[in-house]
């Protein structure tokens, strides 16, 4: 198979490469591209201080008991064992809503009961086993159904229902459904996914003295500083994270979880620099998850399709607790994607004896974007309507959430018109239909909350010796390439060749407010502060620069290396610092609020072509066109790399990957990369990227909006769509597995071939 | 993992006698089964045995007029990958290319295939002591059996994972084996035979015997097998079903058929029985399709594996009408494919 971006795609629509900034730059490479090809990027993982221990965490076996007795005296009397901690003797930290740090009760199997630290990682295993822990078992439930049945025992409190549902109406969906001359009304499911990030869930814990160092995979160095010292009641600045590089984190790395602070603790028991990384298993259980959802959504149409009613009664199930983080919308994507004057939405959250839901990349869109997208189609076919077409008819063109008009409210219908030119929508001519495999063709749009990036974001721009530029954000790369795009922001911005730029990133110690790398936030956060630090320092040296030169200083240009006069004359940068000795120029730049007035939306649309076996239920993705608005392309193969990761991702959660949990034990089955089954090379398709490059001037100075989160919002639906296409089997549970296929293949006969009907 | 001692005999007499000493002595080859089973603790040798650099253990492969005989210690990546097997056994080469992933491939040897254990996610988590581990109960009977057995050979419901020993069924191949006390040699269908009460694992193999090759009938002229299987992904994933089959034609009849399902029951499972009824008739459509469905006769499925049925029988059609010659027509299984625009 062949993944492919089309050169030819890339600048094609939006701007004219003449106007394009980055034109000249844009297929840059990563910064640390060598560094991690050659082994020398250092991840948490790699981090070995003197005397370091091997942490582990004891875990239960239960997804619901209470925990009579801990005997730990065998673990700790091990040769090499230098801390073991359970609710005996941990500080009694609160965790979750009610929960604490080691809680007498566990909620899921895969709940922290203990842990030790030890001279190796075989001898904390051993120690692990030797602890003896007295459980009561508790009844427990596995599954939204049985959580919310009369008499269910309850996780938490007398419900478990985690509070009220949330609620949002505009105009009057009754009236709305009166008005409809045709109504799809639906119940459609989602699974709980699991992130698998490549790189696990983990830690490096030092002190010195009462100063605690982290060495953390997290996606926001200044979030963990900040709920680590909370948890340790110390005081933040005693507190400092450092992520020098990572290996994805999809959301699941955007809060403190609690093996940070039980590496620090053990830490601080052992006297001890502590290693602590989850291994797959443990990352499988308890770090996070997509939340399961079910959907039953109603909307009403007009014959022209003109929607006058959208309604959604929603569970998600949470799992054990609620982990924070960003909360998963899956209302969202109702309220904003579709012009609709009536439209309401009951958002409830279920409590289960699983491992805790926690934001994965677009949460609840993707979920809520499978339904509404599909529900779309259905009702594109059913009123002979194309479903392009359809969309147009339904168009958004305001913020009908904040009644606000949109930044670019252009560019979801431009992304229409990329993703069905690149497919060839129109043209398409299905394959003829005489063997078992069958070919279809869908389509889906979507919109997304986030991309627009807030303050705070601070980053710090320095002139140094001999002349070149540094530019520092605590900021984290979580991989996507963000120290690569933000230095040729920062390049750009200057005016500069990229190469006499050095950039600090993932350090809390740099003291500069910055965004969690979440809600496609950070570029769209720190490209504008870096245009503001360019800005300041631009100008003081410029100014500098000035009496040196006895020129004036707008009659001067800062180029790569040297400040150039319109006489002709220049000065070095080297020279420069030369005469300023000591001083230096240095500026902060600092993200100011978006617009009050206007609303920032990132969106986009992509095509698909699957093919069905109609004999053995197999679907292959066979290609992907996507276009998504995400404002300026900075890099495009940086962009280019989170649409098929997105689109893969997508695949995923469309076909393959579904945790399994044990209905009897609730253990979950498959916490591995064996049988949690992402999607393989081979199962890749061809992905075109139809970019848009469209610069969003109106959101912010540097035009530029997220991309991480959006690919994977639209691939579900899209799938479903096209397989309706190819034989006329509509699915409203994902994912769609062989064993579902053929169910609904082979009609009510052979009905309930698998249980898939109600998410686990 | 539990500390184990390790040794590296020299040559298999020295294996053979370390074998009959201690009972928790176990053979390492690829030790890509092995090793995940120790670690999960499934498996808890005290001395692993590595046979990897016997010298007396093959790792060749070499063809004759009266068939193959493959060495213990080749490896999938050596089947997939020999032009003279591709040629004589396609069956084999595709189910060897099937399996598992390259580098994996390049590992796994032909000894340690036939001797992996199931895959069952009950089997592999230190959670369950189910009865296959020697445990009671078998916990896939009424949890999550998706990808269970659907033909019912006693208490365990796992099935077979081994792509090659599904495809080695089919073309009747033996199974050399080397014990200290000396050798024996069993057709395939003996060698795999379904755990029960006493023996809780796959094959007869004894404690202290070695697989020491494999030998492969060369199948009378005209004869021509193929492998299928459906997975769940397009690579990296264990058989949900898979079919190997062998058939020889005399003129338009069938003179010859052997078919092993794999994916169904705990070992590969021949359905040849079934389909005796077709030797000496033309394979036409309708007795193809009458065929498939009696080799899934007898089938008791689970709670969740009943779409093993339909699929088993899919590629059962499309095995056969691919060794036929004849087009294979699609059977739809929906009643009427509808379609709307555009
Ligand atoms: C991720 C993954 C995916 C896989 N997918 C597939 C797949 O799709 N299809 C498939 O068929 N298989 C698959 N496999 C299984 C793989 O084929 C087996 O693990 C492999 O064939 C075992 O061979 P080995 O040489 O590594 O055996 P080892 O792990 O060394 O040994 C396995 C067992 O065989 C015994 N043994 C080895 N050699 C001998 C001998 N000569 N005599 C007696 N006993 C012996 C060992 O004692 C041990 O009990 C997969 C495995 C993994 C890990
Ligand atoms: S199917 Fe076999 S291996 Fe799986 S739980 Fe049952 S007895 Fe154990």
């Amino acid at each position: 198979m062949q993944t492919l971006v089309r050169p030819s795609d890339t600048h094609a629509s939006g701007s004219d490469p003449g106007l394009d900034p980055y034109h000249a730059t844009s297929a840059a490479g990563r910064i640390e591209g060598p560094d991690k090809v050659s082994g020398r990027a250092r991840y948490s993982a790699d981090v070995r201080l003197p005397g370091m221990l091997w942490a582990k965490i004891l875990r239960s076996p239960h997804a619901h008991a209470r925990i009579h007795d801990i005997d730990t005296g065998a673990a700790a009397a091990l040769p090499g064992v230098h801390a073991v901690l359970c609710y005996r003797n941990a500080p009694d930290i609160p965790w979750y809503d009610h929960g604490r740090l080691f809680d007498r009760t566990v909620r899921f199997a895969g709940d922290e009961v203990a842990a030790v630290a030890a001279d190796s990682e075989a001898t904390a295993e051993e120690a692990l086993r030797a602890i003896r822990v007295t459980y009561e078992p508790l009844p427990c439930v596995l599954d939204m159904a049985s959580a919310l049945a009369p008499g269910a025992p309850a996780i938490h409190g007398t419900s478990n229902r985690a509070g009220d549902p949330a609620i949002e109406q505009r105009g009057n969906p009754r009236r709305g459904l009166r008005e409809a001359e045709l109504i799809i009304d639906r119940v459609y499911t989602t699974q709980v996914a699991l992130h698998n990030a490549l790189e696990p869930h983990g830690c490096v814990a030092l002190w010195q003295d009462e100063r605690l160092t982290l060495y953390a995979s997290t996606q926001g160095v200044n979030t963990l500083r900040c709920e680590v010292a909370d948890k340790l009641s110390i005081p933040e600045r005693q507190v400092r994270v450092v992520t020098e590089h990572m290996g994805g984190g999809f959301g699941a790395k955007q809060v403190a979880w609690k093996h940070d602070v039980i590496a620090a603790l053990l830490a601080r028991e052992s006297a001890r620099p502590v290693h602590l990384m989850l291994d797959r298993h443990a990352e499988n259980l308890a770090t996070g998850n997509r939340n399961a959802t079910r959907q039953h959504l109603r909307i009403g149409a007009k014959r022209d399709g003109t929607l006058t009613t959208i309604t959604a009664r929603i569970e998600i199930q949470i799992g054990a607790y609620r982990a924070g983080g960003e909360t998963s919308s899956v209302d969202g994507i109702y309220h904003s994607l579709y012009a609709c004057r009536n439209v309401r939405t009951e958002q409830a959250v279920v409590y289960t004896n699983t491992g805790p839901a926690v934001a994965f990349r677009a949460p609840g869109y993707v979920e809520g974007n499978f339904a509404l997208e599909s529900a779309l189609d259905e009702l594109a076919r059913a009123l002979n309507i194309d479903p392009i077409e359809l969309r147009l008819r339904n168009y958004a063109e305001t913020d009908q959430r904040r009644r606000k008009p949109y930044t670019s409210p252009d560019s979801l219908r431009r992304t229409y018109a990329r993703v069905s030119e690149a497919f060839g929508w129109r043209r398409y001519v299905r394959s003829v239909d005489s063997g078992p495999k069958r070919r279809g063709i869908g389509f889906a749009a979507h919109d997304w909350v986030g991309g627009g990036g807030s303050p705070p974001g601070k980053v710090r721009l320095t002139l140094v010796p001999p002349g070149r530029f540094r530019l520092e954000s605590a900021a984290q790369d979580i991989g996507t390439g963000t120290r690569t795009a933000l230095a040729q922001v920062c390049a750009q911005a200057l005016g500069v060749d990229i190469a006499t730029l050095d950039i600090a990133l993932g350090d809390s110690n740099l003291q500069l407010a910055s965004p969690t790398s979440a809600g496609s936030a950070t570029l769209a956060t720190l490209a504008p502060a870096i245009h503001g630090a360019a800005d300041q320092v631009r100008k003081r040296v410029l100014q500098a620069a000035a009496e040196l030169l006895l020129e004036p200083a707008q009659a001067l240009e800062l180029r790569t290396g040297r400040v150039v006069a319109n006489s002709g004359r220049e000065l070095s940068l080297r020279s420069l610092c030369e005469h300023l000795g000591r001083r230096t120029i240095t500026a902060i730049g600092k993200r100011a609020a978006n617009r009050r007035s206007q609303s920032i939306r990132t969106c986009g649309a992509q095509c698909v072509e699957v093919e069905v076996d109609i004999e053995t239920g197999e679907v292959r993705v066979v290609r992907v066109v996507a276009s998504h608005d995400c404002g300026r392309i900075v890099n495009r193969h940086l962009v280019a790399s989170q649409v098929m990761g997105g689109v893969m991702q997508g695949i995923g959660f469309a076909l393959t990957e579904a945790r399994v949990v044990d209905p009897r034990s609730g253990v979950v089955l498959n916490a591995n990369l064996e049988d949690y089954k992402l999607p393989t090379v081979a199962d890749t398709p061809v992905i075109i990227h139809a970019a848009l490059d469209l610069a969003d001037t109106e959101a912010n100075v540097a035009g530029v909006k997220g991309i991480g989160e959006p690919p994977i919002i639209p691939t579900a639906a899209a799938i479903a769509n096209a397989i309706f296409d190819a034989v006329g089997v509509r699915l409203y549970n994902t994912p769609f597995s062989v064993c579902g296929m053929l169910e609904k293949l082979s009609g009510p006969p052979h009905a309930r071939m698998c249980d898939n009907d109600e998410p686990r | 993992m539990k500390p184990f001692d390790y040794a590296a005999p020299v040559n298999l007499d020295h294996s053979l006698r370390a074998l009959a000493r201690g009972r928790g002595t176990r053979a390492l080859a690829g030790g890509t089964d092995l090793l995940a089973l120790m670690k999960a603790r499934v498996a808890s040798p005290d001395v692993l045995l590595n046979v990897k650099q016997l010298r007396d253990l093959s790792r060749d492969i070499a063809l004759d007029e009266r068939g193959a005989s493959l060495g213990a210690l080749v490896t999938l990546a050596d089947i997939e990958l020999d032009p003279a097997i591709a040629q004589a056994f396609p069956a084999l080469a595709q189910a060897a290319a099937s399996a598992a992933t390259p580098q994996l491939r390049n590992m796994a040897t032909l000894g340690g295939t036939l001797l992996q254990r199931p895959r069952c996610w009950y089997f592999r988590s230190e959670r369950f002591e189910c009865w296959l581990k020697g445990g009671t109960e078998c916990h896939a009977r009424h949890g999550e059996n998706q990808f269970h057995a659907v033909f019912d050979t006693g208490c365990c419901r796992a099935v077979h994972p081994s792509d090659v020993a599904c495809a080695l069924s089919a073309l009747k191949a033996e199974i050399e084996l080397r014990g200290s006390h000396g050798p024996r040699r069993l057709a395939i269908g003996e060698f795999f035979d379904p755990p029960r009460e006493g023996r809780r694992v796959e094959t007869v193999l004894r404690d202290d015997e070695l697989v020491v090759a494999v030998h492969v009938p060369r199948p009378a002229p005209g004869s021509r097998s193929i492998y299928l299987k459906a997975m769940d992904r397009a690579a990296w994933a264990f058989a949900l079903v898979s079919v190997a089959a062998c058939l020889r034609m005399d003129e338009d009849r069938v003179a010859e058929l052997e078919l092993v399902l794999g994916g169904v029951a705990t070992v590969p499972w021949p359905v040849g029985e079934a389909l005796r009824h077709l030797v000496g008739k033309p394979l036409a459509a309708r007795a193809i399709a009458e065929a498939a469905r009696g080799a899934l006769a007898g089938a008791e499925p689970l709670r969740m594996n009943a779409y093993k049925l339909p699929l088993a029988q899919a590629l059962i059609r499309r095995a056969l009408h691919s060794l036929a010659g004849s087009a294979s027509e699609a059977v739809s299984l929906a009643p009427e494919l509808h379609r709307g625009p555009p």
